[in-house]
């Protein structure tokens, strides 16, 4: 076993048009409505209107992101802190996150298929106390106890170590 | 016996392949490999491979509810200090003899008492407090007399503008109409004159005749705004735009 590690996990999560759980879909909805809203305040967004193209062409534009996410602030919040998608090894989702972010991939103006975001979970610290085979031995922090509740979680696209600080 | 023989007859053809199509899209969310099944077999498959992630086996948790963007809000103080304020916007169609617009959206924003604007939130900054991440910022739908109104403070200045309020309204399908800035009366008696500039005074402040946005003249733009510093102020002020 390696040495014990307090890491910050980060799970991105990318919700495009097949989306079709609700809570994606009303994401996805509600953000690109918000995204046409905000684009107008560019004077340039009728010129340019895909997104990629807009950010390329007027630099300040990438503050769209920005400018968007209120309109996602209360699916976050039904989230309850807790990360969703990532399950682990008992079916159960696990991961504690307080701080997150979210960004616009592609949009369109006029198309609605095109608007893809993703929203980064980043977990709050875990101790990471090994690996098994493609599966991380992971315990919330701050467990005074001598026996210590653990969650088995496999490796899968879209989940990274955000942070790592070596333990004594 | 017929009945059996046709609902047999479907199986094979199209309906086995239209529920293995199923199977994959059921199971496309937690793995992108799956092991084919025979087509014979209805309802649930049972086919897995090695590699496959655990099926989620709890609930969605709380079931997700439609929310409103977070400007969506009349009182958009957020906490920041200052002398209260409400903004009245009464929005007009120049357009259809400047009768009232209902269900314009309507967005407002302003720097705080220091002159400092809020991040938006959610994004970037990974901000913990959802709530106050956009401070001074919000959104009302204008009622049937085209009125929304606001709670704030009253904004405080920055190098190279005056005191102001920027407006942006929209149609009710969320089409532009005007993003546009309001601009407050100046010289004594004025709240502008009250408030002091808060704790920066005037020193450096740039007046509406050499500010670059309102030098051009203000008469559409400008405010009226009434109250003390100990009652609060309350500013109110009609936009016609092209409904």
């Amino acid at each position: 076993m390696m040495k014990k590690s307090t890491v910050k996990l980060c799970y991105r999560k990318i919700i495009d048009s097949n989306a079709t759980k609700p809570w994606d879909k009303f994401v996805l909805e509600d953000s690109y409505a918000e995204f046409r809203l905000q684009v107008q305040n560019f004077a340039e967004a009728k010129q340019y209107p895909s997104f990629a193209e807009l950010v390329h062409e007027v630099p300040g534009a990438q503050k769209i992101n920005q400018m968007v996410g209120p309109a996602i602030t209360g699916y976050i919040q039904q989230l309850n802190e807790v990360v969703p998608d990532i399950l682990n090894n008992l079916g159960r989702r696990f991961i504690k996150f307080k701080n997150y972010q979210f960004e616009i991939i592609n949009s369109h103006f006029d198309s609605r298929e095109k608007h893809q975001v993703a929203i980064s979970f980043f977990s709050e610290p875990m101790i990471w106390y090994g690996t098994i085979d493609n599966y991380l031995l992971l315990a919330p922090s701050g467990q005074e106890t001598q026996e210590v509740l653990t969650h088995i979680m496999q490796l899968q696209p879209y989940l990274s170590i955000y942070s790592i600080t070596e333990m004594a | 016996m017929e009945r059996m023989n046709f609902l047999k007859s479907l199986l094979v053809g199209s309906v086995s392949s239209s529920v293995l199509l199923q199977a994959c899209k059921k199971d496309a969310d937690v793995t992108a490999a799956t092991t084919s099944t025979s087509g014979t077999t209805t309802g649930t498959t049972t086919g897995t491979s090695g590699s496959c992630s655990v099926i989620q086996t709890e609930t969605e948790g709380p079931y997700p509810t439609k929310a409103p963007a977070s400007y969506v809000r009349s009182d958009i103080t957020d906490g920041r200090s200052g002398y209260k304020m409400t903004v009245s916007i009464a929005i007009t169609n120049n357009n259809d003899n400047c009768n009232a617009v209902a269900n314009a959206l309507v967005d407002i924003w302003h720097c705080d008492a220091e002159g400092n604007y809020s991040e938006y939130g959610g994004s970037g900054s990974q901000s913990t407090n959802y709530q106050s991440v956009h401070f001074l910022r919000g959104r009302q739908t204008t009622n049937s007399a085209g009125v929304v109104t606001f709670t704030s403070i009253f904004p405080g200045w920055y190098t190279g503008r005056a005191t102001h309020i920027h407006v942006h309204i929209y149609n009710a399908s969320g089409t532009s109409l005007k993003v546009t800035q309001i601009a407050f009366p100046e010289g004594t008696g004025t709240a502008v004159v009250a408030v002091g500039g808060y704790k920066k005074g005037f020193s450096g402040y740039t007046y509406n005749a050499s500010d670059n946005v309102f030098s051009d003249g203000t008469s559409l733009e400008m405010a009226t705004v009434t109250g003390n510093t100990t009652d609060g102020f309350a500013l109110s002020i009609v936009m016609a735009v092209p409904a």
